[in-house]
C-alpha cells in the first residue's frame, strides 16, 4: 500500500472522509487559537492576565492608531513612532555593516591585526548592548544619537564575529586555484575571500538586524523620547494596556518585514549557492 | 615571444630557459623529500624522489593510494615547500604558484560564486587581459556552449570537470598538473574527457603531469608511465608507452596495450601489497 493511500485511509473516520484543511486554513486556525487563548486568559485572570487588555479592545485601539490618532500623551502617531524606531535601526545597522565587515575581513586575514584588535573586542562582546545606555546618555545627550549608538553596539558583534568566522573557513583550495591562475594577493582578497565570506556575512547581518530591534526597544524604553519602545513603556506608566499591546504588535510587524527584506537581499547576493 | 612566456615579471627567477629545441615546460625533480609533522607525528610522504619530465611530454604518475603522488604535485604547483631537494621548471627553482603551471583536481575547484564564463576568463583577467570571444570558443570546444551564464552548482559533475579544464586551457599554461581529474566521473564521461584531453594535448604541445591510480588511463594517455613506490614515495619503475599517436580509447584492445598493462600491474601489485602491510603494521 502506498503512503498516499495509507494517508487517505487514516483520514477516514467510519464512513466519513475528513478532508485535511489547506495550509492557508491551518495558518488562520493557528492565529484564531492564539486569540481565543489570549481572550480566555484575560477573562479568567490566568497568571494575572485580568490586568491586561483582551484582543477585542486591542483591535479597536489598533484601528484607531492606524487611523492616525496620536499615541499616549504625545502628539505623534503610530507611523511617526514606527518611523523613528525603524530609522534608528536602519542607521545603526548601516554603520555596523560599514564598520564590522571591513574590520572582520582585516582580523580574519591578518594574524597581526587579529592579535592587536580581537582580544579587546572579546572583552566587550559579552556586555549586553543595553548596558551601554548610561554611557551613551553621558556622551551623547541627544536621544537620537544615544539610542543609535546602543543599537549599533547590538548589531555590530554578530556581523563582526560572523565575518571573521567566514574568512577563517574559506577553503584553501580556492585560494590555491586562484594563485595558480595568476591572481596576486589583492585579487585573491577581492575575488575569493570576499565572495566566499559573503554567506557568513549575510548570516551575521540578519542576526544583527534581529538584535538591533531587541536593542532599540529596550533603549527607547530608557532613553527614547520617541519610538515604539518609548510608547510601549509610556503606555504602561499611564496604564493604557491596549496601547502596550498595539506597540508590541507594531514592533513584531516591523521586525518581520525587516527580517524578510534582509533574507531576500541575502538570497540575491548569494544566488550562486546550491539550493538545498 | 613564445605563447607560454608569462608577461608577469618575477624578480626571484630568471626567465624560462628553453631546452635545445626551444620548448618550455620541462620539470626537474631532484632528490625531493617531503616530511609532514603534525603534532609530532612524523610522516615521510616522499623521500629522495628524482624525475625529469621533458618539455611537452605527457607523463602519468601512477601509484597506490597514499604514496605521495599528490604531495609531489603540490610541490610542483608551488603549494607546498619541499623539506629537502628541489623542483626546477625550465631550470628555475619554483617558489610559489604560477599561471605557467596550471592545476586541475579531482573535485572541481571552480569558483562557485562566479559564472562559468567568469571562471574561464578569470586567469586571463588576472595577468594578460581578456580576449573577447575566447572563453566562448573554449567552452564551445568543451561542449559547454549555452552554459556561460550558469553557476557551477547548476552543472553536472562531468560538465564541471569540463568547465575546469576550459578554465585551465583559457589560461594557456606551459604545464598542466592534473591530480586524478577524471576519477570521480562515470565510465562514459571519463572516456569522453580522456579523448578531449588527448585532442587538446596533441594540438597544443603542453607538458602534462597526470596523476592517476588507474593503470589503463595512465597507459592510454601518457608517453611515459612513472610508477611510484608505497610511502615514502619514490620512483619504482618507468614504462615507456610506445603506442602510436594520435591514440583513441580503442587502443586498449590491442596486444601491445595488454602487454604494457600487465607489466605495470605486476609492479603496482607489489607496491600495493607493501602499502597494505605498512598500514596493518601500523
Amino acid at each position: 500500500m502506498s503512503a498516499e493511500s495509507l494517508e487517505r485511509l487514516q483520514r477516514q473516520v467510519g464512513n466519513w472522509t475528513v478532508p485535511l484543511p489547506s495550509k492557508r486554513v491551518r495558518q488562520l486556525l493557528s492565529i484564531a487559537l492564539f486569540l481565543a487563548l489570549w481572550s480566555a486568559a484575560v477573562r479568567v485572570g490566568f497568571l494575572g492576565f485580568d490586568k491586561f487588555v483582551g484582543p477585542e479592545t486591542t483591535f479597536q485601539t489598533m484601528l484607531s492608531a492606524l487611523g492616525g490618532t496620536p499615541m499616549t500623551d504625545g502628539g505623534e502617531t503610530i507611523y511617526e513612532h514606527s518611523a523613528y524606531s525603524a530609522l534608528r535601526v536602519l542607521v545603526a545597522v548601516t554603520i555596523a555593516i560599514l564598520v564590522a565587515i571591513p574590520l572582520g575581513l582585516t582580523i580574519g586575514t591578518s594574524r597581526r591585526w587579529e592579535d592587536a584588535l580581537f582580544p579587546a573586542l572579546e572583552v566587550f562582546r559579552p556586555v549586553p548592548p543595553v548596558a551601554w545606555v548610561p554611557i551613551a546618555l553621558l556622551l551623547m545627550p541627544t536621544f537620537r544619537s544615544g539610542v543609535i549608538f546602543v543599537v549599533f553596539v547590538g548589531a555590530f558583534f554578530p556581523i563582526l564575529v560572523n565575518t571573521i568566522e567566514g574568512v577563517r573557513t574559506v577553503e584553501e583550495e580556492y585560494v590555491q586555484a586562484a594563485a595558480s591562475l595568476g591572481a596576486e594577493s589583492r585579487d585573491i582578497f577581492r575575488h575569493v575571500i570576499i565572495p566566499a565570506t559573503l554567506p557568513s556575512i549575510v548570516t551575521g547581518v540578519s542576526l544583527g538586524v534581529g538584535l538591533a530591534w531587541i536593542t532599540v526597544v529596550a533603549a527607547e524604553m530608557i532613553a527614547g523620547g520617541v519610538g515604539i519602545g518609548y510608547i510601549i513603556f509610556q503606555a504602561y506608566r499611564l496604564l493604557q494596556t491596549d496601547v502596550v499591546a498595539v506597540g508590541m504588535i507594531a514592533i513584531g510587524f516591523l521586525g518581520y518585514v525587516s527580517a524578510a527584506a534582509v533574507h531576500q537581499t541575502g538570497n540575491y547576493l548569494t544566488r550562486w549557492q546550491e539550493i538545498d | 615571444m613564445s605563447k607560454h612566456d608569462s608577461p608577469t615579471d618575477d624578480p626571484t627567477t630568471a626567465g624560462p630557459t628553453p631546452d635545445s629545441t626551444g620548448k618550455t615546460g620541462a620539470i626537474d625533480i631532484n632528490d625531493l623529500s617531503k616530511i609532514y609533522d603534525p603534532e609530532g607525528e612524523r610522516v615521510v610522504a616522499v623521500e629522495g624522489m628524482d624525475l625529469d619530465v621533458e618539455a611537452e611530454e605527457f607523463v602519468a604518475l601512477l601509484g597506490p593510494s597514499g604514496c605521495g603522488k599528490s604531495t609531489v604535485m603540490e610541490c610542483i604547483a608551488g603549494y607546498l615547500e619541499p623539506t629537502d631537494g628541489e623542483v626546477l621548471v625550465d631550470g628555475n627553482t619554483i617558489s610559489e604558484p604560477d599561471p605557467k603551471r596550471g592545476v586541475v583536481f579531482q573535485e572541481n575547484r571552480l569558483f562557485p560564486w562566479k559564472t562559468i564564463k567568469e571562471n574561464v576568463e578569470f586567469g586571463p583577467r588576472m595577468h594578460k587581459g581578456v580576449e573577447e570571444g575566447r572563453a566562448e570558443s573554449i567552452l564551445d570546444e568543451m561542449g559547454l556552449d549555452g552554459f556561460e551564464a550558469s553557476y557551477p552548482s547548476g552543472l553536472s559533475g562531468g560538465m564541471q570537470q569540463r568547465a575546469e579544464l576550459a578554465r585551465l586551457l583559457a589560461n594557456d599554461p606551459a604545464i598542466m598538473l592534473m591530480d586524478e581529474p577524471f576519477s570521480a566521473l562515470d565510465a562514459l564521461t571519463k572516456e569522453i574527457m580522456q579523448k578531449k584531453l588527448l585532442e587538446v594535448w596533441e594540438r597544443d604541445n603542453r607538458t602534462v603531469l597526470f596523476i592517476t591510480h588507474d593503470v589503463e588511463e595512465a597507459i592510454l594517455l601518457a608517453d611515459r608511465v612513472v610508477i611510484m613506490t608505497a610511502r615514502p614515495g619514490q620512483v619504482k619503475d618507468v614504462i615507456d608507452v610506445d603506442i602510436e599517436r594520435p591514440r583513441d580509447p580503442e587502443v586498449v584492445t590491442t596486444d601491445r596495450f595488454t602487454e604494457l598493462r600487465e607489466r605495470a600491474l605486476s609492479v603496482i601489485r607489489e607496491e600495493a601489497q607493501r602499502a597494505l602491510e605498512q598500514e596493518e603494521g601500523g
